[in-house]
């Protein structure tokens, strides 16, 4: 249960001085619940009578306000969506409507509804420290339905209010900084933060005596704006989440609409779209990626390995985006091995390479970049490991020489030293057998682009034991990821549902489905990007060789596929029938093969629960939030239900954790 | 190097709050009171330059906590002064600011710096005296100094037993007068001069502390006779006729008085001479008599020079033994012209530049006058006094 948020009134002179606050510290966001907005009526109702000449709202110490409560949307019915949106449009239109200038000081972390409310202030001052200002609805699979798509165009233009309302959000839920708000003309001062209620208030106080001339906002682009604002929501979500394109509506309504006509229209939109499918999964999604993945249920809660040295062994592409993503976040010793010595030299002048870019990028000094790269040492023999007390494998993708590696390793490395593989779809239980010591041993799975994909899949093998668990899941977080746990099965969790899906695909084309057709199947889903590239980017050689590891373990699901082996061996891919699949046969595929796969994830436990595919799905595949991972977009369709009786959601009840 | 004359350039401070969870500035850092003054001050001249300010000098009684990191540089850096500026922390109790004063003169006069930002802090809420102070149990096993020297209501107990003239009623007839003459000081110009407005967050949000809290413009002799004695049974000390446990930030600027010309600034005074001096611990209030004392003896004035007096008042019997000592009545229009501690408060290690900057106001409305003393009583036994030339005066 959140704290409840107050607005607070205090007299300074003849302005009033009104504070968001909840009564906790910055790290517990100040929302506006049911009770807030209770409370903001009766401040409303006490400056509507009153003879201030100017009222300041601001924030709690480093924080603005987070907006909505959105632990109160969760199977929320449209008419109470009609509701919340009619509260905020009333309140806030009311706070528009007072008789004296107001001003919103923007002193910390501002989001959704708080730029609403700041929207709604006759100007606003922004603190220069402010580092995150969004309106985050549309990366929700909402719109700012409290007046903002009507009142941020009015304030600036339709070129801005699509960049903040739409385009942002689709860039990741990219946020606004204190003097990018300034600059783009959302704030009306950018003030030093040292003193920023003082300096607001003297604000406040000048614009009681004068008042701001702003610009009318342009609107002659209009046309063309929109047409190309469209076409961009177009590659990124291919029609798949209408939220982009309702706040693209509504800010072109914004033009010719009344506010009120404007609040309505809003009303009419959320009451579509916040019960909706879309935004419910992105919901659910949003709740799995901030709040679970950070706080994971199942964090192990054994005290990790003190790490003080890191050995890589391995040196191509995967071990040193590895091994330099070890070095910047943790800033320790790392020693690199490969047989070969020139392809250690390589790599090492690789990564010293990455440090150099990231000192011209101004992230290091030179001194620090130096460190860094003295850091980092190389060898064809194993020199250097005998001290590591972590050390991970990323060599190739073969039983027998990864065994190979933990035998000689074990030759070397103390007794506590623990030991991590990358594989992707080995057996690890295998990959440890024949160890003196197995249980040291546990699955650190990266995704690709290393340092942007945020899952780590820690894999608990037969033998590991909790420390080494903790140890591999600490260095995990420490690298910043996102980790899920996962017991050792072959592909683990995400490449395993990759791969059944790839499977079905590969099946489309080598039934004569052109590419481009099985392509826009699967973007229709929403999917981020076409298969085709996708398959391109992984290789086909990759993909065709985990699908034959996967193969060895679920040969009936898994079969082998002619067209994927012969673009790995660079080959036009084979044709074994011609019965090509429509785009509607394809979805109803796709879905109940990865429904089908993540059931099974699910019995054997291999996770314990559907929110956790979700999350590797989410962070390690770049899924889509409207589709909340994917269990939940199972659900809302039906398909979970047809093909096991009950949905995904249920399922923790069925399956007990061990 | 050339030798300096150092002169008093201008001096602000916070409104001055109750210490404590009720208090104004409960849920504000001591750095942050302290940065809003120095802030205030460069906004106030902004003829410095920033960058040529040689050392911010910094005191507080407790450095820990959001009193410690070297304060005068955590202030420095914190207030946007540029990396070049230097900045330390000093303390001498009640009479850090004043010492911090000291310490930037002698660097000044010295030639080693040609303008200094010194001032105090002290959150009393956040820091109460003697909290974390490990006493050496020689001070006890060698009876070096009585027990009741480490509690200052005590001392002040201790100086009606030694000066046993000096009434309750005379103590409590003087803080009314105090009180009374702060009231006024509110009502002109003083405080709106010297005290600058900050906002500080509260239980009820944020709220603008500009009135110091301890003012009781409309008490009268009966009610604070009627206050109970805290530190002994029949005791004389009460709250009423003391000065409570405060949060309170200031800070100044001292300049050569070449570069203040070479500015353009208008510096109210000169520091003339200053005297530090040693007493019994558990007579520390007397502690300002020998340090006056030596103060004119080192500048050859007598009393009858001095025609301003900015005492601090954190017990009215300390204030009357200091007018015993030098045959001043304690009803001088001379002495406190505008209250004392025991109406606006006193933040230990903060007051000095408080009595400073109403000295500097004082001369401005008095060009009569060519000499003031500011001094203080310091915990421990100690008094401190500085003499002022009123550069306003004409002389």
């Amino acid at each position: 249960m959140a704290p409840v948020t107050e607005f607070k009134l205090a007299r300074a002179g003849d302005v009033a001085l009104v504070t968001i606050d909840n009564g906790e510290d910055w790290t517990k966001p100040t929302f506006f619940g049911e009770q807030a907005l209770e409370s903001l009526d009766r401040l409303l109702a006490e400056l509507e009578g009153s003879d201030y000449s100017a009222a300041l709202i601001t924030g709690k110490p480093f924080f603005f306000a987070a907006g909505a409560d959105i632990t109160e949307f969760p199977d929320i019915t449209s008419e109470r969506a009609v509701e919340g949106a009619r509260a905020g449009h009333e309140l806030f239109g009311r706070l528009r409507g007072l008789p004296f200038p107001t001003v919103a000081a923007i002193n910390g972390a501002c989001l959704g509804g708080g730029v609403e409310l700041a929207l709604h202030c006759t100007a606003r001052t922004v603190s220069s420290a402010v580092r995150h200002f969004a309106f985050p609805e549309v990366f929700l699979g909402l719109f700012p339905a409290w007046g903002g798509t009507q009142l941020l165009p009015r304030l600036v233009g339709p070129e801005t209010a699509i960049k903040v309302i739409v385009s942002n959000p689709l860039r990741q839920n990219r946020m606004l900084t204190g003097p990018q708000v300034a600059e783009l003309g959302i704030a009306d001062r950018l003030l030093e933060p040292a003193e920023f209620v003082d300096e607001s208030l003297a604000f406040a106080r000048e614009l009681a005596a004068h008042p701001l001339e702003r610009p009318a906002p342009d609107w002659s682009e209009a046309e063309t704006l929109f047409r190309r604002a469209r076409t961009s929501v177009d590659d990124t979500v291919h029609g798949a989440a209408p939220a982009p394109y309702t706040a693209l509506d509504l800010i072109e309504g914004a033009q010719t609409w009344t506010v009120e006509e404007g609040y309505s229209r809003e009303r009419d939109a959320i009451g579509d779209l916040l019960p909706g499918p879309q935004a419910q999964a992105s919901i659910y999604a949003f709740g799995l990626v901030e709040q679970r993945a950070k706080k994971h249920p199942a964090r192990p809660t054994a005290a990790p390995a003190k790490v003080g040295k890191i050995g890589v062994v391995g040196a191509g592409l995967m071990a040193r985006q590895i091994a330099t993503l070890f070095l910047r976040r943790l800033e320790l010793p790392i020693v690199i091995r490969d047989v070969k010595q020139e392809i250690v030299d390589e790599a090492l002048a690789d990564i010293r390479a990455e440090i150099d870019r990231q000192v011209a990028k101004g992230r290091y000094d030179d001194g620090k970049g130096r460190f860094l790269a003295s850091l980092v040492s190389g060898t064809s023999d194993y020199d250097g490991f005998a001290d590591c007390d972590f050390v991970l494998e990323a060599v190739f993708e073969e039983l027998e020489i990864k065994k190979q590696v933990f035998a000689e390793l074990e030759q070397v490395v103390g007794d506590e030293c623990v030991l991590a593989t990358n594989t992707s779809a080995l057996s690890i239980t295998d990959m440890a057998a024949d160890l003196r010591r197995p249980e040291r041993v546990a699955g650190m799975h990266f995704f690709n682009p290393v340092a942007l994909m945020p899952l780590l899949e820690v894999v608990r093998a037969a033998e590991t034991k909790d420390i080494a668990l903790a140890t591999v899941w600490h260095v995990g977080e420490k690298l910043r990821k996102r980790p899920i746990l996962v017991n050792d099965a072959p592909g683990f969790v995400v490449n395993r549902v990759l791969t059944r899906m790839t499977r079905v695909i590969m099946d489309a084309v080598e039934h004569g489905t052109p590419v481009e057709e099985v392509d826009e199947a699967v973007m229709s889903l929403g999917m981020p990007m076409a298969p085709s590239v996708l398959l391109q980017m992984v290789g086909p050689r990759v993909a065709n060789h985990v699908l034959e590891r996967m193969h060895d373990a679920f040969p009936e699901r898994f079969p082998l596929s002619p067209a994927l082996a012969a673009l790995a061996d660079g080959s036009d891919p084979l044709l074994v029938e011609h019965a090509p699949r429509s785009r509607e046969q394809i979805v109803d595929e796709v879905l109940e093969a990865v429904a089908d796969e993540i059931h099974l994830l699910l019995e054997e436990r291999v996770v314990s629960e559907a929110a956790d595919v979700d999350t590797g799905l989410l962070l390690g595949a770049g899924w889509p939030f409207f589709l909340g991972g994917i269990t939940k977009h199972l659900d809302q369709t039906g398909v979970s239900e047809r093909l096991f009786g009950h949905t995904f959601a249920e399922m923790p009840q069925r399956v007990p954790a061990s | 190097m050339q030798r300096q004359e150092v002169v008093f350039v201008d001096g602000v401070r916070t409104a001055f709050g109750r210490a404590g969870p009720q208090g104004l500035f409960w849920k504000t850092r001591a750095d942050d009171m302290a940065v809003k003054v120095v802030r205030e001050l460069l906004r106030r001249n902004p003829q410095i330059p920033p960058e040529r300010i040689g050392d911010v000098i910094y005191a507080a009684t407790a450095q820990v906590g959001d009193q410690g990191l070297t304060l005068g540089r955590d202030v420095a850096l914190l207030a946007g002064l540029p990396q070049t500026v230097p900045g330390f922390a000093i303390d001498r109790m009640c009479a850090g600011a004043l010492t911090a004063v000291t310490a930037g003169a002698g660097e000044i006069a010295y030639g080693s710096a040609d303008i200094v930002l010194a001032g105090g802090v002290e959150h009393m809420g956040h820091h109460p005296m003697g909290e974390d102070v490990d006493f050496n149990p020689r001070f006890v096993a060698e009876r070096l100094v009585d027990p009741s020297a480490v509690t200052m209501g005590a001392t002040a107990e201790n100086l009606h037993d030694r000066f046993p003239l000096i009434t309750k009623d005379d103590a409590d007839a003087f803080a009314v007068r105090s009180q009374q003459r702060a009231a006024a000081a509110w009502s002109n110009g003083v405080m709106r001069n010297t005290v600058v407005p900050m906002s500080v967050f509260t239980e009820g949000g944020w709220q603008v502390a500009e009135r110091d809290e301890f003012l009781r413009p409309d008490t009268t002799l009966e009610a604070v006779a009627s206050l109970r004695t805290p530190f002994r049974a029949g005791g004389r000390v009460t709250a009423g006729n003391s000065a409570g446990l405060t949060d309170g930030a200031t800070a100044c600027f001292l300049t050569a008085e070449e570069t203040a010309a070479e500015l353009g600034l208008e510096p109210k005074m000169r520091l003339f001479g200053f005297a530090f001096a040693g007493v019994e611990p558990e007579l520390m209030g007397i502690g300002p008599i020998p340090a006056t004392r030596r103060v004119l003896e080192q500048t050859g004035l007598t009393l009858d020079d001095v025609g301003l007096f900015e005492l601090n008042e954190p017990f009215a019997v300390q204030v009357l033994t200091w007018c015993d000592g030098f045959g001043i009545d304690p009803e001088d229009s001379r002495l406190n012209p505008y209250g004392g501690a025991i109406a606006c408060g006193h933040p230990l290690a903060a007051t000095g530049v408080r009595l400073m900057s109403q000295l500097a106001y004082g001369f401005g409305e008095r060009p009569d006058v060519r000499y003031g003393l500011t001094a203080l009583c310091v915990g421990m036994g100690m008094g401190a006094a500085l003499l002022w030339e009123n550069l306003g005066a004409g002389h």
